[in-house]
């Protein structure tokens, strides 16, 4: 049976805009092993409408679980669900979202049946005996790991936002619902679900992001790229350390343990550009980096490296921003 | 009640090796400390234990230094330290040390529940929790804010998920990793430290455990790393140089220039 399988998670009526992402992967590397790219997905069966979205992004197969009591995600039921599909059509490859149900199911599949799984994959390969090639950073450095596993399915989670979303196209391939009749035993049942007051991330979406790092020194400073962000109607973010500092909150860190963005323009103000930061830059169209380091790993990776200081280069990029937006000195001296 | 908190020692960042030949970490050259995030689990079971008595057991696999950090989980509130520690434990990978960890929790049966960090540091893969719980044939709930006991066998949970909280009940012992910042872990008692000075934990080998030698370690598990390398950059680059004033206009019109701004 085999094929390159993507769970389908569910946010509601849809798929998990990461189950786009994954297809948008699965698309290119499902060919090149041979695969077809397959989307799991478990439900009730009023959820067809949604399952059958997918057949436009790339999916040639659905599997769909259907069963009234699988509205909401269960670990141990999941798990036991979707490991005994993977025993019955021993698909080559099975990734998940690294959000909380993605994180909360690969890793019991991969214990239920013995397999390998990597998690937060930034990038994949395919090498010359077919298998797949699991990119990760590595530990703490600046390196990059290149993962395989000796086990099959090759199981790996990918964090939402890394990866561009697969475009829509003409809708091929078809659905197979599978109507099970009665379902294996849970230890858990939903008692509610309450929303938490939700704050929209304005990062992940931004058109420009302006981050600062170390370098900038001061909170003081790093408090500058607010004004920065707002004259280019853009948003703030940090590096893990300056998160821990206490000069901004957690939710603006960029990287593994943070968001991805993917403006068009990302300002990297005192930041070293550890791999943990510039993960979360992958989708950045135009990199700029200021540092008085010429050879920190941001200034080698920008489009513009400008070597200098930044806690004087960002008052008078301000300055100079708001002149012409004021009209004044538009074409400069 | 009988709780067990899985500590993981992590190197003090700063001070991690990676073996050339096989890219994983050499661990014995590095200094540890308890992965901070598990801290938070310690103290969750510490309260559970507050709440409806019992002891709580904290588990450890690692290196026979690591047994120091055990003795730090006794001065935060643990009654038992257990060290898993053999060579044919090193290498292993997120499959490999769940192995290892739920032969450690079998040995410790009977228990209400286990709680884990949400991550590791080091590894941050957040895999060992549910891997171990699936090796016990146990349900497993991620990301757990607040438990309470419910009846003699059940509780409720609330986990944090995107966007919202669910709370569950679940029957039975399961393995839950518990969400960083939900509780305010505790400093160490004196009194705690001064008593543990005369205790050591209690180590179990491979063999101890009843481990099946074929998963374990770096032959025991799955995933391989191939290679590690530095990532590499083909872009046209504009370098700026100069006063600030000048990069910054320099810059702007850059920026213009491309539509950017
Ligand atoms: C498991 C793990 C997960 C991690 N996750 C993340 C993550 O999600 N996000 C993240 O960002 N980090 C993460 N990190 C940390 C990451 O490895 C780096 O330590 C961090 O990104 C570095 O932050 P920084 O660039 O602000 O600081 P530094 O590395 O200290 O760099 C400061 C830079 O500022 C420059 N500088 C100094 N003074 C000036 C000046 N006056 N003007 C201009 N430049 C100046 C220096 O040359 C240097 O390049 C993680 C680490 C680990 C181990
Ligand atoms: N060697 C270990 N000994 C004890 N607990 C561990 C070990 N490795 C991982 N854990 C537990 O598993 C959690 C998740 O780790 P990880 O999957 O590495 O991110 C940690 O927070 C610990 O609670």
């Amino acid at each position: 049976m085999a094929g390159f399988w993507i769970y389908g998670e569910w946010a509601e009526e849809d798929f998990h805009p990461v189950v786009y992402e994954l297809l948008g992967v699965a698309r290119t590397l499902a060919p090149r092993l041979g695969q077809k790219v397959v989307v799991v997905t478990l439900g009730p069966e009023d959820r067809r409408p949604g399952v059958e979205k997918v057949l436009a992004y790339g999916a040639e197969e659905v599997l769909f679980l259907v069963h009234p009591e699988l509205d909401y995600f269960r670990d141990d039921l999941f798990g036991r669900l979707l490991g005994d599909m993977v025993r019955e059509r021993r698909p080559e490859v099975f990734l998940f979202g690294a959000t909380s149900e993605g994180q909360a199911l690969a890793p019991r599949i991969a214990g239920e049946l013995e397999l390998g799984l990597t998690a937060h994959c930034t990038a994949f390969e395919v090498d010359e005996e077919g298998r797949l090639v699991q990119i990760r950073p590595s530990f703490g450095e600046n390196i990059l790991a290149k993962i395989v596993s000796r086990t099959r399915p090759q199981m790996a989670t990918v964090r939402p936002g890394v990866f561009p979303k697969a475009e829509a196209g003409e809708p091929r391939g078809r659905v197979e619902e599978i109507k099970l009749a009665a379902l294996p035993p849970s230890a858990l049942v939903r008692r509610a679900l309450r929303p938490l007051p939700r704050v929209e991330n304005p990062l992940t979406r931004a058109r420009v992001v302006v981050a600062g790092g170390r370098g900038l020194q001061s909170k003081e400073n790093f408090a500058q790229l607010f004004e920065l962000a707002e004259l280019l109607s853009g948003a703030v973010g940090a590096t893990r350390p300056v998160c821990h500092l206490g000069w901004i909150s957690e939710e603006h860190m960029i990287g593994v343990s943070g968001v991805s963005v993917a403006p068009k323009l990302y300002l990297g103000f005192g930041i070293s550009g550890a791999l943990q930061h510039t993960v979360g830059i992958q989708g950045a169209e135009t990199v700029v980096a200021i540092n008085i380091d010429p050879e920190a790993p941001l200034m080698k990776q920008a489009d513009i490296a400008v070597v200098g200081d930044a806690r004087r280069i960002l008052p008078a990029l301000i300055r100079r921003i708001r002149e012409i937006k004021e009209g004044k000195n538009g074409s400069g001296p | 009640m009988h709780l067990i908190v899985c500590l993981k020692p992590v190197p003090k960042p700063g001070t991690v090796r990676v073996d050339p030949e096989t890219h994983t970490l050499k661990r014995e050259s590095a200094e540890l400390t308890l992965n901070p995030p598990d801290l938070y689990a310690l103290e969750m079971a510490v309260e559970l234990k507050e709440r409806y008595g019992g002891k709580v057991t904290a588990l450890m696999m690692g290196p026979p230094n690591a047994a120091e950090l055990l003795r730090e989980a006794y001065a935060l509130g643990a009654d038992e330290m257990v060290l898993l520690s053999d060579r044919a434990f090193a290498g292993s990978d997120t499959l490999a040390t769940s192995y290892v960890l739920s032969r450690g929790i079998k040995r410790l049966e009977p228990y209400d529940l286990v709680l884990m960090g949400k991550a590791s540091i080091d590894g941050e893969t957040a895999q060992v929790g549910p891997e171990t719980a699936a090796w016990l044939g146990l349900p497993s709930v991620i990301q757990v804010k607040k438990i309470q006991q419910e009846g003699d066998h059940g509780w409720v949970l609330v986990r944090v998920r995107e966007g919202y909280e669910e709370e569950l009940s679940l029957s039975g012992p399961a393995v839950v990793t518990v969400e960083p910042g939900v509780n305010d872990p505790r400093p160490p008692s004196l009194k705690r430290l001064l008593a543990v000075r005369e205790l050591a934990p209690r180590v179990f080998s491979a063999q101890d455990l009843g481990c099946e030698a074929e998963k374990l370690g770096l032959s025991g598990s799955p995933t391989q790393v191939l290679d590690v390398f530095a990532p590499s950059y083909q872009r046209e680059q504009i370098l700026l140089t100069g006063e600030p004033e000048e990069v910054a206009q320099e810059l702007v019109s850059h920026l213009r220039t491309r539509g950017l701004i």
